[in-house]
């Protein structure tokens, strides 16, 4: 209600225009419909009402490779979903790039990564809902909540290294962003540096 | 021997090597690093280096990676020597995709020094190196090197190394005090932006961020500025400003480290600023108050009263102009009774006019006798208009209450421009009051002047009426607020003896309405006698108090000095009961159970400046911070050195936000 509030007092008090290229924390997500391997067709109103965590995905960037090599990928996805977060990975890979994957080659790919709590992977190859969030790495993190405001985009934790061995001692931003924000409280930390590798668009 | 031959022997050797043998080198795909160190090191500081050889077309990260990649993480162990910190040279942008990275395209060299302890005989170093080296894929390394070092009293370098080591350390960033290049100001932009202005000589530097959570690390426009050159750079969505940030800039060759350039308020305007960038500025700044709701509704009266008239091109002509003279005549009253008082010593703001107890009543009573006129208790035309005599002396008069309806709703615009009147030269201040009041008289004097223009307004019927009354609403809301700042200014009975005084005059209005010269005067006698009384009976008071608010203190400056010389972190709220944006952050953001429970929880001392009352210590302060008028939101992190100042229309993320990261950018 707050920000419904002060989004019209902004408006009406000041001039500069609020445009925004890119998925903004304390904005409204922006939208978007993709399909995913098995053909299903996901839009971010199919998630009103919901928590939302968006997971921009690359098979073989080392990065991804950190942290589902560890399970701790699987381990958040699967601690989340059983609290009835819905969770999409998305591949924005390019046709011909690294980590373009096929519908079908998705599905293997899913399964081999032990992906069983999320959907099955949403493909962007045409990279619109990259561009829309801005999405720049793999991992990239964003959750949405009920009202389709995103209350956190960028890294999935504080360490850059491509060294799974750091996991345990690094502060997971997803962890205490959904934390947070599910107990009704802010979001300390709404907006870090993604790391990892280029979205090969 | 052959080359087969000699890697096994060398394989053989480091695996059955006695202890403190080297492991100086360490590889991967697509790199190779070597510790570049002394054959012997010199008992003072030595600078030592990582140097990576890596493939055509890779590349390895800078301290910042920009939009993706990793900064090489160096682990560097020793307990006979004192490490510093890694040197970065300063980077290239590498663009992959639409997306930007800042590093090095081909070799370079990392930095660091190393100081021997006393008395050391040799230096054991161990290190664990990890790397990230990407051309469109990424492959990250890891490494690690021990070696044992000799301590001399001089170094002794391999010329081919001493060598690589300068020509690195020519490219490490200088002290900001070297620069050719100086920080003129860091400010916000529109679309999310960050500008950097740098004044010197010679060819536009590149301008690298240190944050990469801060700023995207894409190529920022350039403009030319009259000193030098500005640089916009965009801002990652979503993050708070620090209070100050940091840039590396290079001219290719050299590079130098602007550490901490302090961001928000705009430092004082220097003499040999552009006049005519202050004036369109001004002008812009006036006509946007054109927008005010405040001012609009004035605006729009004498617009019906020219349509109504169907006045030719000649009398539109003449009132546009009258009314202009009238905004102008106005604003430069303003700027020389400010410039006389600021000459005289006097500390005084803008908004200055509201502080006076009459001035508001007078106004009350102006508000409340064209809102009745509007929702059509009394004919606005016939009677206050002839009251003000023929129809210029009427245009001249809207031009004058338009600048005075308009201060108070000070827009961005309106005060930076009036910040920098301030501080500015006599005649270059009155240049910006007269380029605001250009502004403001623009928008109608074109609508006058221009037939083309006019014609395009809707035409003149029963529709005017409703819109009337409708107008009439945002001005009762006026009359409101302003009795509200007259209880500010002459305590509680101030609202009292001010809704008085409307009623009266409500009441004679209907009087003299009934007809019956005996009754008209009646009401004239009355009314008058009800506004010399209340005149009279407003003398000055004591202000009212505004501390013991919740958690919030008055304005007091040894206590903030106090406060932030222990490290206790300050947010001061400068506001004023006439400043209606003031209000509305306070109700919806200051106000709220987070932000109080956010203070109390990281002991913040909140001070409220009231400026209500010209207060000089507190238009001091102001001024100090480059402004001239209110609302003004001041943080001071703890042991910050400088304020950070926020935005206008406050959001409570950004209160939220200034305790996500209490190290700012020091990262």
């Amino acid at each position: 209600m707050n920000i419904i509030k002060q989004g019209l007092l902004a408006s009406v008090l000041s001039l500069p225009a609020l445009a925004f290229a890119v998925a903004t924390p304390g904005e409204p997500a922006p939208d978007f419909s993709e399909t995913d391997a098995a053909g299903d067709t996901h839009t971010l109103a199919d998630y009103e009402g919901e928590w939302l965590v968006l997971e921009w995905f690359n098979k073989d960037c080392p990065y991804v490779r950190k942290h589902y090599g560890s399970d701790n990928m699987q381990s958040l996805q699967e601690k989340y979903t059983a609290q009835d977060v819905n969770w999409l990975t998305i591949i924005s890979s390019a046709e011909g790039k690294q980590g373009y994957l096929k519908p079908d080659e998705a599905m293997a790919e899913a399964k081999a990564h032990n992906m069983h709590n999320s959907a099955p992977l949403l493909l962007d190859p045409d990279g619109s809902m990259g561009r829309a969030y801005g999405a720049k790495t793999t991992p990239h993190m964003y959750i949405i909540n009920p009202e389709g405001t995103l209350v956190y985009a960028g890294a999935i934790d504080d360490n850059d290294s491509a060294n799974p061995a750091v996991i345990p001692d690094s502060k997971n931003y997803v962890v205490a962003a959904l934390d947070a924000a599910m107990a009704g409280e802010p979001v300390e930390e709404p907006s870090t540096r993604a790391y990892g590798c280029s979205v090969k668009y | 021997m052959r080359p087969i031959t000699q890697l096994i022997i060398f394989l053989l050797f480091s695996i059955f090597s006695p202890l403190g043998s080297a492991q100086t080198s360490a590889s991967g795909d697509h790199v190779k690093v070597r510790l570049v160190a002394p054959e012997q090191l010199g008992s003072g500081k030595n600078t030592l280096a990582f140097y990576f050889e890596v493939d055509p077309h890779w590349h390895v990260y800078w301290r910042n990676a920009g939009d993706s990649g990793a900064a090489p993480k160096f682990n560097i162990r020793s307990d006979s020597a004192n490490i510093g910190g890694i040197q970065w040279p300063f980077p290239t942008r590498l663009p992959v995709e639409h997306l930007t990275n800042l590093g090095y395209e081909g070799n370079v060299a990392y930095l660091f020094e190393l100081t021997p302890k006393t008395n050391a005989k040799t230096v054991e170093l161990n290190i664990d190196l990890e790397w990230l080296v990407c051309k469109i894929d990424c492959i990250p390394g890891f490494g690690s090197m021990t070696t044992e070092l000799p301590v001399g009293s001089e170094a002794s370098w391999s010329a081919e190394d001493k060598t690589l080591i300068e020509n690195w350390q020519a490219r490490i960033p200088q002290a900001a005090a070297n620069s050719p290049w100086q920080a003129e100001s860091l400010l916000t932009g529109a679309d999310n932006t960050l500008q950097l202005s740098l004044h010197g000589n010679g060819e536009a530097p590149n301008v690298f961020p240190l944050d990469g959570a801060l700023l995207a690390a894409a190529s920022p426009e350039r403009n030319s500025t009259d000193s030098g050159y500005r640089y916009t750079f965009e801002r990652q969505p979503g993050v708070d400003l620090p209070a100050h940030t940091g840039f590396v800039i290079s001219d290719g060759e050299q590079a130098w480290q602007l550490d901490r350039v302090p961001l928000g308020s705009a430092p004082p305007p220097k003499a040999n600023q552009p006049l005519w960038l202050l004036l369109l500025a001004a002008f812009v700044g006036g006509v946007i108050l054109n927008l005010m709701p405040c001012v609009f509704p004035v605006l729009s009266i004498k617009l019906f009263g020219l349509i109504n008239s169907g006045a030719g091109a000649s009398t539109r002509t003449r009132e546009g102009l009258l009314y202009s003279a009238g905004v102008l005549a106005t604003f430069a009253a303003l700027g020389g009774l400010l410039l006389a008082l600021r000459a005289g010593g006097a500390a005084i703001g803008w908004g200055f006019q509201l502080q006076s107890a009459p001035v508001v009543l007078g106004l009350i009573v102006l508000f409340w006798l064209m809102a009745l006129a509007f929702s059509g208790v009394f004919e606005f035309g016939h009677r206050l208009m002839q009251m003000a005599g023929n129809a210029s002396g009427g245009s001249f008069v809207t031009g004058v209450l338009a600048v005075f309806v308009a201060a108070p709703c000070t827009g961005p615009f309106m005060g930076a421009a009036l910040g920098a009147a301030a501080v500015l030269p006599a005649a270059s201040a009155m240049v910006i009051f007269l380029g605001l009041g250009a502004g403001l008289a623009a928008p109608f004097l074109l609508l006058t002047l221009s037939p083309a223009l006019l014609a395009r307004l809707p035409r003149p019927g029963p529709w005017m009426d409703t819109l009337r009354q409708l107008f009439a609403f945002p001005l009762y809301a006026t009359v409101i607020w302003l009795l509200w700042v007259l209880g500010q200014l002459a305590g509680d009975s101030g609202w009292l003896l001010g809704s008085s005084l409307l009623l009266t005059l409500a009441f004679c209005l209907w009087l003299g309405g009934k007809g019956g010269k005996l009754w008209r005067l009646v009401a004239w006698v009355l009314a008058l006698a009800a506004l010399v009384v209340t005149f009279a009976r407003l003398a000055p008071s004591e202000p009212a108090s505004i501390t013991g608010e919740g958690i919030w203190q008055g304005y007091n400056a040894d206590l903030i000095q106090q406060a932030r010389a222990d490290g206790q972190a300050v947010f001061i709220d400068y506001t004023a009961a006439w400043c209606i944006t003031c209000q509305v952050n306070k109700k919806l953001v200051l106000n709220t159970e987070h932000t109080t429970e956010l203070f109390k929880q990281h002991n913040v001392l909140a001070i409220r400046a009231d400026w209500t009352r010209h207060d000089p210590a507190i238009t001091d302060a102001l001024s100090q911070l480059g402004r001239n008028s209110v609302p003004v939101y001041a943080w001071y992190a703890p042991g910050a050195e400088s304020a950070q100042l926020l935005p206008q229309i406050l959001q409570e993320r950004m209160i939220t936000q200034l305790f996500a990261n209490p190290q700012g950018d020091d990262r």
